[in-house]
């Protein structure tokens, strides 16, 4: 008992020594929680300065090995987190590093990605960190960096990954078929049966980011109503990355709920279930400033 | 891991979901000694099912020629390698299956190809070395004076790898007829089937951000008929239909026939425990040891029961049929010197004779004044 209150006692005396030093415009100092601050308006660019004066929060990635199949050489260290909430959404500023960038689709090439989960209801108890439980489903807003550089600009042909790959012909493209016809179009989607069955995952893409649910490992599916923004950018030492969904219903300033992230590193050919995660972190909502 | 019995391997053995035999299921038989390599059956399943943007380097059907040639690069021997020596007691598979050699953290022993694995199929796999070749090879291995020609499809197994390895139950095996199938709404491209199929017959479509495979034609085949890289064989290499239980077979079955009681078509690599549905009928003029390895203990039995067939109507006969109708034949039977196939219902598919009549035409034509020539 007497260490915890010497603890206590210096973290008010580094808490104040550090509010004294506002002024001088350093970055918050870290957090204990991932801390919702109040904005009225929330940067959708993660070099947005607005981000500087909220609190981080380092959140230790923990390798997933509770299911198969499992990560088993950890790769992402850390996750830097930031938040910001203008009351209707919360924006979430993921940061960490990444050596070997990779935003190429590709055979045997994986993307860079990472999320963030928060339960389907604000309770007082979470579901099981792992992707939630049945009947306690959990949220999860995904960003993947091959998605970015498609909604950036880059092309979605095999020649934008392969540039010297020849294509002799592709039936839908057949010069026969007027473009944009029904005729054309029906050839079109009997060749890409995702994209016909609309899973999300085939595009056309507008966004890099996916609105997921789940209700315990392997149950991940598309939410029924995908509103989540977000944009991701390189840094020097890895990347950034905003988040932007709906703030959960029922989270207040005194009913707090938890978060967990995840990220997934292309060049070590994570994906799915092979990721570096967080457990659950507390996530506390600053009052709303009058 | 539940426990499973793997008729191929004559045990039981380890599995990641308990045993759930389909009701009917899909199977084919190969007859390698006719395959001429001319990729006829590739370009059917390609222009039919892979011409989609990301489907280029896709090859859901292909030929590769033995013993060097591979499609993905070195799909079988990084695996035999993987796995190591194992070993047969008679026809008792004695070693451990790919589901049975699992690393910790993985369902499925297996290695996912690189991007180039894929870029250069048959390239250079026909050249050999050694007398007579002035202009040398482009494979720089002591490349043997034997080969042959092995096509490969997704087989379809009882015991699916690929289905096994999915975390999100993405792949699934038709209770009607044991076709395997990637939900192509419910895939996220994790693609770990592609790391556990030991024959690399799962494909990723980069521009759909999902896994794709072969689909054994099952618009076709629900409608009786057989697949389009059966159908358009130039070679008539090739039946599919459906196979029973070794228990449960029945002579009637032209697939039952070959691959239970005749045992003259084995699956492909039995020893890594999947129980594939595709069949061949071993090559003649191939080493032993080489074709128990790729088709298990039973190889050279089976080669027996080939080279007999010229005293075997039967055989013969059966063998005849293949290639000779687009419609699946559930049943067959010879009478005389002619054999024929029958629906489920007992009518009559085709009927061909054992052997074609021989006709000798001379080779100047007299009524034209033209010398006959043997092509089109």
């Amino acid at each position: 008992m007497r260490m915890t209150i010497q603890y206590v006692l210096i973290s008010l005396a580094v808490a104040l020594l550090s509010s004294s030093g506002c002024h001088k415009a350093e970055p918050p100092a870290p957090s204990q929680s991932v801390q919702v601050v109040a904005a009225a308006e929330l940067p959708n660019d993660p070099a947005d300065n607005a981000w500087q004066k909220v609190p981080e929060f380092e959140a230790k990635l923990l390798l997933q090995d509770l299911v198969e199949p499992r990560l088993m050489k950890a790769s992402t260290e850390m996750v830097r987190v930031r938040a910001l909430s203008n009351g209707s959404e919360v924006a979430f500023r993921l940061e960490w590093n990444a050596p070997s960038p990779n935003d190429m689709p590709g055979a045997a090439i994986f993307p860079d990605a990472c999320a963030i989960q928060l339960p389907s209801r604000i309770e007082p108890s979470v579901p099981a960190p792992q992707m939630g439980e049945p009947g306690r489903p959990v949220e999860i807003t995904y960003w993947r960096a091959t998605w970015q550089a498609t909604v950036n600009g880059r092309g979605d042909t095999i020649r934008d990954i392969y540039p010297n790959a020849a294509v002799d012909h592709y039936p839908f493209e057949a010069a026969s078929l007027k473009k944009g016809s029904t005729a054309q179009l029906e050839m079109a989607a009997r060749y890409a049966p995702a994209r016909t069955l609309g899973n999300n995952m085939a595009g056309p893409r507008k966004t890099p980011v996916q609105d997921l649910i789940a209700e315990g490992p392997g149950t991940i599916s598309p939410a029924s109503n995908s509103e989540s923004r977000g944009c991701g950018k390189r840094t020097p030492e890895g990347w950034a990355v905003v988040l932007i969904r709906r703030l959960p219903a029922g989270l207040t300033p005194t009913m707090p709920t938890q978060v967990a992230m995840a990220v997934w590193r292309g060049a070590e050919e994570e994906a799915g279930p092979r990721k570096m995660r967080t457990g659950w972190v507390p996530l506390t909502l600053e009052a709303k400033h009058e | 891991m539940a426990r499973v019995y793997n008729w191929q391997i004559g045990r039981d053995m380890s599995y990641w979901y308990p045993e759930s035999r389909p009701k009917r299921q899909f199977a084919a038989v190969f007859d390698i000694n006719k395959c001429i390599a001319c990729q006829t059956c590739t370009l059917a399943c390609k222009t039919t099912w892979t011409s989609g943007k990301g489907q280029e380097y896709m090859l859901w059907n292909n030929v590769e020629s033995k013993p060097y040639g591979c499609y993905p690069l070195a799909w079988d021997s990084k695996l035999l390698s993987m796995l190591g020596t194992q070993k047969w007691k008679g026809n008792a598979y004695d070693g451990r299956t790919i589901f049975e050699a699992a690393p910790a953290g993985k369902r499925v022993l297996g290695w996912r190809p690189d991007d180039l694995d894929y870029a250069n199929p048959n390239v250079g796999e026909d050249d050999c070395t050694g007398v007579r070749i002035e202009q040398g090879a482009s494979i720089q291995v002591p490349h043997l004076t034997w080969f042959f020609y092995l096509a490969r499809i997704c087989n379809h197994c009882t015991y699916p790898a690929c289905l096994a390895s999915c975390p999100r139950g993405s792949i699934y095996k038709r209770p009607e007829d044991g076709i395997v199938l990637i939900d192509q709404g419910r895939c996220r491209g994790y693609r770990e089937c592609i790391q556990a199929c030991p024959y690399k017959k799962t494909f990723f479509n980069p521009m759909t951000g999902t896994s794709e495979k072969c689909i054994a034609c099952y618009p076709k085949f629900e409608n009786g008929l057989q697949q389009q890289c059966f159908a358009n064989c130039i070679g008539k290499i090739r039946m599919s239909g459906y196979i029973s239980k070794p228990e449960d077979a029945k002579p009637e079955n032209p697939i039952d026939y070959l691959v239970h009681i005749k045992k003259v078509a084995l699956p492909l690599l039995p020893q890594l425990g999947l129980e594939p549905n595709v069949y061949y009928i071993p090559p003649l003029h191939s080493p032993p040891g080489f074709l128990q390895q790729m088709f298990g203990p039973r190889a050279e039995e089976a080669l027996r029961v080939y080279r007999s067939a010229a005293d075997d109507p039967d055989l013969s006969g059966l063998i005849s049929l293949f290639g000779c109708t687009e419609r699946v034949m559930p049943r067959w039977k010879r009478q005389d010197q002619t054999v024929a196939a029958f629906e489920e219902n007992g009518d009559e598919i085709v009927r061909v004779p054992l052997r074609e009549p021989i006709y000798i035409r001379k080779a100047y034509d007299e009524k034209y004044k033209i010398a006959r020539v043997n092509c089109p």
